[in-house]
């Protein structure tokens, strides 16, 4: 029962709150917008074996990482937008996994992630809450990769600094998210989406590895709209 | 107006950003833990150049393996053990043996007076077993090498003899042991063996030749002479043995018969039969105070790391169990029951020794067994690309020791050898050296030593 009323109430406030915004002019055709916040990229998948010559099972984890993200937008119509994702860059740790688990960090890279979406944003630009879906792609691209004393006793003890660097790479992306008006100006918004990322890295020892990041990105930005 | 141009500032920033540069590289690379010193202890897979002297350093030798820097032929021929590898990656003077000399044949130049190296720590000498002074190549083996062969026990002795009985406890120590003493165990049985064999065969052979003559007891005193003698000639051969005793028989009164082949054919036959079968129960009988052995040799293992290398202050100490001898070449020839047995010493020792070191935190204990019996028989992920064939050319031409200890790029194979496992019939190449570094630093990172 009680469960009941607050969603109720939930409901009439939220509607009331659209009510209020109805004014705002949101995201609507030839419209400018930009924003800015913070990401979080979760890469989900797991890496392949290292290369011969290796340890069968060596495998690299990728760790979660957040950077500051700028995104711009273009209404082509009241309810299409075009997108443009940029980040200052990720700063991502590698470290052993599968039979070299426990091995600690082993690595780090930065990862620029820049993305264009085209978006589907639901209900009339003036809608208070927008949600929206998008289809895009990411182009992952890899700077600053950097070893360490335990990387090069890992892949080659006793050897010359272990370098490595991971090749850039174009991704499908996926998007949804919701925008929700403050004022006829200024939004706040949470996006989330999801890639399809399989990059490759080479070492120095010329071993490679195949590592599938498919990051997983939620991104909370305030924006205005020009 | 004033908007877009916030929005241009932005989107420019980030790109500038971007092109920060694609700089890789090998990072910091100072390890956790700063090494004082690398202290070794162990047999020819840790040894440095013990016998570099003499006739061994004049052959281009003095490490068992691919010895001398072949890099410019390819790069895995560094010519460096694991040991050398570690001391490079700690940053470490690279590790010179602590004793060298040769007690051996002084006409072929392995007589070296003995010399302790002030300095340095890699006590490891190839052949050296647990506890006993005797290994393979020691001068009381009758080898003309006269190795050394100074047991672990008396290594950590002369260590802490020069070190005021002390370990400071900032060095890593290295100790690798064991496979000497299945090799010396497994001398022995076979000696023992053969020699069981040989009397049976003897005296069913002598019995069987001597029963048609006048005399049974005169003639089989006389054919025992006769193959008694034979069998101690140099250059003997089993048909020349049967020959002689043959021979003595049928010159015995009233034995004449007996020279016939289709009559002498058959007693042979049955007393090489009661040889193979007086053999094989020696081997049963004694193979299980050879399993016995490793065990004590492991306990003795466990018991030096704890009381004369931990208790003593050292608190970095690397322990490889030992590699798995049964994938070896040198086993290739065994039959099922030698290789079973050679198995059950190997696994012995290192259960023993992995149950004696597992509550110490103060040893990374590395799986050696593991490392190698997984490249033995799943070559391909490691880049072996040959793991029965040794690389070395050991005929007596090529290599006079029939030893990696004197292979060096003059005395290889024909073809490609730098992915090659082995060197000789037990001994690893430089490249599985590295594979071996590798590993043990796997294992000093999940300890968090570095």
């Amino acid at each position: 029962m009680n469960q009941r009323m607050k969603s109720v109430v939930t409901l009439l406030a939220a509607a009331c709150a659209m009510g209020l915004a109805a004014n705002a002019s949101a995201q609507s055709a030839g419209q400018f917008s930009a924003k800015i916040g913070a990401g979080k990229i979760t890469p989900e998948g797991d890496s392949g074996d290292l290369s011969a010559p290796a340890f069968p099972g060596s495998k690299v984890a990728v760790g979660d990482a957040t950077a500051p993200v700028l995104i711009v937008a273009y209404g082509l119509t009241d309810n299409i937008s075009a997108e443009l994702g940029l980040n200052l860059p990720y700063k991502l740790k590698l470290s052993g996994a599968g039979t070299q688990a426990g091995t600690g960090q082993l690595g780090t890279a930065e990862a620029l992630l820049p993305s264009a979406f085209i978006q589907y944003r639901f209900f009339q630009p003036e809608a208070m809450l927008r949600p929206f879906v998008g289809l895009g792609v990411t182009y992952a691209y890899f700077q600053k990769e950097t070893g360490s004393g335990k990387l090069t006793a890992l892949l080659n003890t006793g050897g010359p600094a272990t370098t490595f660097s991971i090749g850039a790479k174009a991704a499908a992306t996926l998007q949804a998210g919701v925008a929700v008006n403050i004022n006829p100006r200024w939004f706040v918004d949470l996006t989330v989406t999801k890639s399809k990322l399989e990059v490759q890295t080479r070492y120095a020892t010329g071993q490679t590895q195949s590592v599938r990041l498919d990051p997983l990105a939620v991104i909370l930005a305030i924006g205005y709209k020009f | 107006m004033r908007q877009h141009h916030f929005a241009i500032a932005l989107i420019a920033a980030a790109a500038l950003t971007a092109c920060g540069g694609d700089g890789s590289s090998g990072g910091n690379q100072t390890q956790k833990t700063k090494f004082s010193a690398q202290v070794v202890f162990g047999d020819s897979l840790s040894d440095v150049g013990s016998y570099a002297v003499g006739t061994v350093k004049a052959l281009g030798g003095g490490k068992f393996g691919i010895n001398g820097d072949l890099t410019t032929v390819n790069p895995a021929l560094t010519g460096k053990n694991w040991t050398e590898l570690m001391a490079t990656q700690f940053s470490l003077p690279a590790p010179c043996a602590a004793q060298t000399g040769l007690e051996g044949d002084s006409t072929k130049g392995f007589a070296v007076p003995i010399v302790f190296h002030a300095g340095c720590t890699n006590y490891a000498q190839g052949g050296s077993r647990v506890t006993n002074p005797v290994g393979p190549s020691h001068k009381l083996t009758g080898s003309p090498l006269g190795a050394l062969t100074v047991p672990v026990a008396t290594q950590i002795q002369n260590h802490l003899s020069v070190s005021s009985g002390k370990f400071s406890g900032t060095e890593l120590v290295l100790v690798m042991a064991g496979a000497n003493d299945v090799f010396m165990q497994l001398g022995g049985l076979s000696a023992g063996a053969t020699a069981a064999g040989s009397a049976s065969f003897g005296t069913t052979l002598v019995g069987s030749l001597a029963a048609g003559a006048t005399n049974p007891q005169t003639a089989a005193q006389a054919i025992g002479l006769a193959l008694k003698t034979e069998s101690a000639r140099p250059g003997r051969t089993d048909a020349s043995v049967i020959a002689a005793a043959v021979g003595a028989a049928a010159i015995q009164p009233g034995n004449s018969a007996v020279g016939a082949p289709a009559v002498y054919g058959p007693m042979v036959a049955s007393a090489q039969a009661a040889g193979a079968k007086a053999g094989a129960a020696y081997f049963a009988a004694t193979s299980p105070s050879l399993v016995a052995a490793m065990a004590t040799a492991a306990t003795e293992l466990t018991a030096l790391v704890k009381t004369r290398i931990i208790a003593n202050g050292a608190n970095y100490v690397v322990v490889n169990n030992m590699p798995d001898i049964g994938t070896t070449p040198s086993s290739a020839g065994y039959d099922a029951a030698t290789l079973a047995l050679v198995n059950a010493m190997v696994k012995t020792f290192n259960d023993t020794l992995g149950t004696g070191l597992a509550s110490e935190p103060k040893v990374a204990y590395v799986d050696a067994f593991w490392a190698s019996h997984d490249q033995a028989t799943n070559p391909a992920p490691y880049g072996l690309t040959n793991v029965t064939t040794p690389a070395c050319d050991l005929s007596a031409a090529k290599n006079p020791l029939g030893s990696s200890l004197v292979c060096n790029g003059g005395n290889l194979i024909a073809g490609d050898v730098s992915r090659y496992a082995f060197a000789d019939s037990v001994h690893p190449t430089p490249f599985v050296h590295l594979l071996l570094a590798r590993y043990v630093s796997k294992y000093m990172l999940q300890k968090g030593w570095l």
